[in-house]
């Protein structure tokens, strides 16, 4: 919750409510009127060269508007104080009043040009500029206050002129036509302000239940002294109250329930006026009003922004579902949070491990006290609070008393530590002043304090004498009246010696001072962080790994030539790559010189006999015998399968090198570079390939065969469609350069393969881009920065298992430990890292074609971007999920994704996007749209 | 919108022989780092009849001030007998403490403050000629007076702005560079710009 103020000092001061304080007085102020809000400025605005006229929230409240004496309107980015998104110019007098449409497409301004502007926030540009009802304005008003009907139908200027009479110009929205306006002030009008509530007429018993139109409220205040209010229902003003007051009426504000009115004046009083829902009407609920609000302009045009969500309407019964289940989580969380702070605040009251009450016993012994180069004594003042906005830290510091009276009791009032509240007079320096309370007109008292006002100077007025009867020597009363001035006036002496070049403080005092000041704060901080930093043990990641490895069902063959393996494990295999060139030249060099050739890769020498375990559920062997069986002579080799205890065998002519089988196919490969693939029922299935090279190793998935040949260059086929998935690739380009060896070969059951090397990266080979891919590097500093565990569903945060997670070798959540580390990244980094990591785990995921992950990896990415606010992403996704509704024949959009449909996807995504309120837009219009889908 | 704003004065070792040193502890808050230091004054006021009699006890100059919540002690000597007329030196009058920014007075706290003799022979019969050695100085803690005035902190030399009453007219024609009245910040012309002191007491 924010209060903007704006000053005759030019700045525009933004004020938060600080709730952890309670009311307080203001020093010096009589103690009995204490501000029973706390504010505290937190941002300060500066760019008008003048004087600010008015301030205005934009309906969305993502904008603030200003206008100044220096022409201009600016508006400012609410979300990013101080950024300017727009300065207005165009008017070529005083700019003195704002209103925003109440839909906010426009900002309309009024100024001492005698015209009134509306703008377009959609590109801030001059909508129109109304001149005809003004021309006769002469004179000038102190502020010209216009307003903007809460339906959006009308506008409302101040000081417009019909006629040589003084009136306030309705212009209608729809075209922007001049021809109504309310007549009757006798002097130029200063403010209208219309009532937040649209109204519709009061039910009466007996009455016909004929529903009526609604209708709008406004108050019109003017330089005559009166106040009007009218229902845009009735010819005539509701009600009129003549010299309210003595002055000008300089702002009215309505009440949120739209039943109270507050005026204030030139004069300096404010005036409370009372309606009752007879006189007005019946208020409309928001729902009601935002529904007309969609009726006459579209959903469009209401866009949602944080801050009004709280008051959003639900339009979606999923949406409620959601958001009930979410608040119950906000209230789980709120009610630790309290546990929190009810913890701190034992400790408060301690500046560096010392009391506020110890500090003030030692201040002037414990106060650095210098001289000047002039011989003038200079005091560095102790700091005891920084100026924190955050509502927590403020209040450890506020014991100290509220008065000079509790000087002398001062011990007793601070054994207690539960703070004086004494935080109070920053944000209303002038004004809580007068207690007084004469009335003036029936309605209105003396001014408490308007900080509302733009008038930050009251006029000095006397200050009543003290009571006499404090001080001891009653026959004095005569001379204390005579001190009043000098109280109230600058006396000569005061105006000392201007400050000179001693005064300016060194640098290094400065410098002193501030790194003083910061260290009170990160202390805790690296206490928690250290906390956090547990210790993760190395051996539980790479053995849960393993374990999925084992659950992963031939994703991998492993294939060990010679020994027979008794169980399926799967052992990374190793390759060193002998490149006899990297040795003698440049590294760099090698990588762009030595061509293919140079790379070698070891191969299986021939082997008399061997056995290979394909896997263990179902059971199945390959049983190689070298050079059996001669027949006049030749010798042929033996290969024997044996598959849950059906066996086949098959002879081949020359030796066979190494063998490795799937569940599809089993295949080996021969000296001379011969490849053979068999059905599992031993039957040939291709005749045999010729390798460019002799082989190194050899791999099965599915029907898929892959063939890493000792020159390194790959290839894998499909022997089921019979077609080339990758043609004699080249390792070269991942392994050149260094003498990286490729640690781990994996092919997935998509016929993707993926080499995963020494040096801790993996490269999966991309078939339609026919290019290697970077899928993993251990080293990756994002995987170590991101966080993203606030987006983890509990329940399968570690379920996640596939190409992928075999690949990184790492449990998805182990990343983000990083990040908890470094603490001190700033929110933005993390987030940017974060997104970027996830989105490379998506692409990753979805280059391996591991549909699995991909969904597991897309639902993070996804709850990620809802959890952080990223509309345009968001959006993109569920459009490409989405596709295009109604079918049309050129449309390139492919309905699934690695083999998952994507409408399904977007169903899944649905729930996730329902957790934010601010992309109940987004959710409406996606369910809609697959709704639309599934009737068809 | 001020920079400074006084959260507190405190009055310490109150009441005190009349010899003894005022001293006050202050706390203030500061809404951006300043520049240049405040100057804190202790004035005390010998006569209420004329500023003739005013005795500045002290000057202290407090710096540096960056944004935050500060306290110090401010100590000054007790005024000196000799100036205060002898009619004046037993009854009520007034300590002010004041603070200035570049020369600019933006607020005043005043105390009343309570000379008499705390014996009561010396109260009936009061010596002719005022023994300040029996004196017992009261500062009337209860209730400062508090005036806040509205000044630049700004570094440029613009002009003291004009408070209300900013007659548009006028304003329409001139630049706003501020420039015509340039020089009226001198701390030598303050005492000309009255009017726009703002009293907050009760």
């Amino acid at each position: 919750m924010y209060l903007a103020s704006g000053g005759d000092d030019k700045l525009i001061m933004v004020w938060k409510r600080a709730t952890y304080i309670g009311p307080s007085t203001v020093f010096g102020s009589s103690g009995k009127l204490a501000n029973v809000e706390q504010w505290r400025c937190v941002s300060i605005l500066r760019s008008h060269s003048g004087d600010v006229m008015d301030v205005a929230w934009s309906p969305h409240d993502a904008w603030l508007a200003s206008c100044s004496v220096d022409n201009t309107v600016v508006i400012w980015n609410a979300v990013k104080f101080p950024e300017i998104l727009a300065t207005l110019r165009g008017h070529s007098g005083l700019v003195k009043g704002l209103t925003w449409d109440p839909v906010g497409k426009y900002i309309a301004s009024q100024a001492d040009d005698r015209s009134l502007k509306v703008w377009r926030t959609l590109d801030w540009q001059l909508e129109t500029s109304i001149t005809k009802p003004f021309d006769e304005c002469g004179g000038t008003t102190h502020v010209l206050r216009l307003s903007w009907s809460p339906d959006g139908h009308y506008l409302v200027s101040a000081h417009a002129m019909n006629n040589s009479g003084p009136t306030a110009q309705i212009i209608e929205r729809e075209g922007w036509k001049t021809n109504m306006d309310f007549v009757g002030h006798r002097k130029a009008v200063t403010v209208v302000k219309f009532n937040p509530k649209i109204f519709k007429k009061k039910q009466k018993n007996g009455s016909s239940a004929k529903p009526s139109c609604p209708y709008c409220c406004c108050a019109v205040g003017s330089k005559d002294r009166s106040l009007s209010v009218w229902l845009t229902c009735l010819k005539r003003p509701l009600v009129v109250i003549h010299e309210l007051f003595d002055k000008s009426i300089m702002d009215i504000s309505w009440t949120l329930n739209g039943l109270g009115i507050l005026v204030c004046s030139m004069d300096g009083s404010v005036a409370f006026l009372d309606f009752s829902q007879d006189e007005l009407g019946d208020p409309l609920s928001e729902e009601e009003k935002s529904r007309i609000h969609q009726s006459t302009y579209g959903k469009s045009l209401a866009i949602m922004t944080e801050t009004q969500l709280s008051t959003a309407v639900i339009e979606n019964p999923e949406m409620l579902k959601y958001q009930r289940r979410q608040q119950q989580q906000q209230l789980d969380q709120k009610g630790s949070a309290a546990r929190e702070t009810g913890s701190t605040t034992s400790v408060a009251g301690v500046v560096n491990g010392e009391s506020l009450e110890d500090i003030r016993k030692n201040l002037l012994k414990k106060q650095v006290e210098t001289r000047t180069a002039d011989g003038r004594r200079r005091i560095t003042p102790l700091c005891i609070a920084q100026l924190d906005t955050g509502d927590f830290s403020t209040a450890f510091f506020n014991s100290i008393p509220l008065s000079g009276s509790l000087a002398g009791t001062m011990l007793t009032s601070h054994s207690s530590p539960q703070l004086l509240p004494l935080d109070s007079n920053t944000p209303v320096p002038f004004g809580t002043s007068k207690p007084s309370t004469e009335p003036v007109a029936a309605t209105s008292t003396r001014p408490a304090g308007d900080s509302v006002s733009k008038d930050s100077v009251n006029a000095a007025s006397a200050p009543a004498a003290p009571s006499p009867s404090i001080l001891t020597t009653p026959s004095k009363i005569e001379p204390m009246k005579a001190f009043d001035s000098r109280f109230t006036e600058r006396s000569k002496a005061t105006p000392g010696a201007p400050a000179l070049a001693g005064l300016t403080p060194t640098a290094m005092e400065r410098l002193k001072e501030q790194s003083l000041v910061k260290e009170l704060r990160p202390r805790d901080v690296l206490e928690s962080s250290s906390d956090s930093d547990e210790k993760v043990p190395v051996a539980k990641p790479s053995s849960l790994s393993k374990r999925k490895l084992e659950l992963e069902v031939e994703t991998v063959e492993k294939k060990k030539k010679g020994r027979p393996r008794k169980d399926s494990r799967l052992m990374p295999m190793s390759l060193s790559v002998q490149s006899p060139a990297a040795l003698t030249a440049e590294k760099d060099a090698v990588c762009l010189s030595v061509p293919a050739a140079a790379l070698k890769l070891p191969m299986p020498g021939p082997q008399r006999t061997f056995t290979l375990q394909v896997s263990s559920d179902p059971s199945m062997y390959i049983e190689v015998e070298n050079e059996v069986t001669a027949v006049g002579g030749i010798k042929l080799s033996r290969l024997k399968c044996s598959r849950e205890g059906k066996e086949w065998e098959t002879v081949l002519t020359s030796r066979i090198l190494t063998a490795a089988g799937s569940c599809d196919v089993v295949c080996v490969a021969c000296e001379k570079r011969m490849l053979s693939v068999f059905s599992t029922c031993g039957r040939r299935l291709l005749p045999p390939i010729l390798l460019p090279s002799p082989i190194s190793t050899l791999h099965c998935t599915g029907s898929y065969v892959m063939a890493l040949t000792a020159t390194a260059t790959l290839s894998v086929w499909d022997v089921h469609r019979q077609i080339v998935v990758v043609k004699e690739e080249s390792l070269h380009s991942i392994l050149a350069g260094s003498d990286m060896t490729v640690s781990q070969i994996l092919l997935t059951q998509h016929g993707i393969p993926v080499m995963n090397l020494s040096d801790g990266k993996a490269y999966c080979f991309n078939p339609s881009l026919s290019a290697w891919n970077l899928v993993s590097d251990k080293q990756d500093s994002l995987a170590q920065c991101a966080d993203f565990r606030s987006s983890l569903p509990p329940q399968d945060a570690m379920l996640c298992s596939g190409p992928l997670a075999i690949v990184q070798g790492r449990a998805s959540t182990s990343s983000g430990r990083q990040a908890a580390r470094l603490f001190s990244v700033p929110h933005m980094v993390q987030q940017e890292t974060t997104l970027a990591y996830l989105e490379s785990q998506v692409a990753a995921a979805l280059t391996l074609r591991s549909s699995h992950e991909y969904r597991h990896w897309l639902l993070l990415y996804v709850r990620y971007l809802v959890n952080e606010g990223f509309e345009y992403r968001l959006r993109e996704i569920c459009k490409d999920l989405l596709g295009p509704v109604h079918s049309s024949t050129g449309s390139q959009w492919e309905s699934t994704v690695v083999g998952l449909r994507k409408r399904d996807l977007l169903k899944e995504l649905l729930p996730v996007i329902g957790q934010n309120l601010r992309f109940q837009r987004l959710f409406t219009e996606c369910q809609e749209q697959l709704d639309i889908l599934r009737d068809k | 919108m001020a920079k400074v704003s006084v959260l507190n004065v405190a009055v310490l070792e109150n009441p005190s022989p009349f010899h003894s040193p005022f001293r006050f502890e202050i706390s203030f808050e500061c809404n951006e780092a300043l520049a240049d230091d405040l100057e804190w004054k202790i004035i005390y006021v010998g006569s209420a009849e004329s500023e003739e009699f005013d005795q500045i006890l002290d000057s202290v100059l407090v710096g540096p001030v960056p944004a935050g919540r500060h306290m110090f002690v401010f100590q000054a000597d007790a005024p000196n007998p000799s100036l205060i007329p002898e009619t004046d030196a037993v009854g009520v009058t007034v300590v002010l403490i004041t603070c200035t920014y570049h020369g600019q007075e933006f607020i005043r706290v005043g105390y009343y403050v309570n000379n008499e003799y705390p014996n009561p022979e010396l109260r009936e019969n009061p010596p002719l000629k005022p023994d300040f050695s029996q004196l017992q100085r009261n500062i009337l803690t209860s209730n400062p007076r508090v005036t806040r005035f509205h000044i630049n902190w700004d570094n440029n030399t613009d002009r003291l702005e004009a408070i209300e009453n900013h007659d548009p007219a006028l304003g329409c024609g001139f630049p706003l560079s501020c420039t015509p009245i340039k020089g009226l910040g001198l701390p030598g012309c303050i005492p000309g710009l009255l009017p726009e002191n703002s009293m907050d007491c009760i």
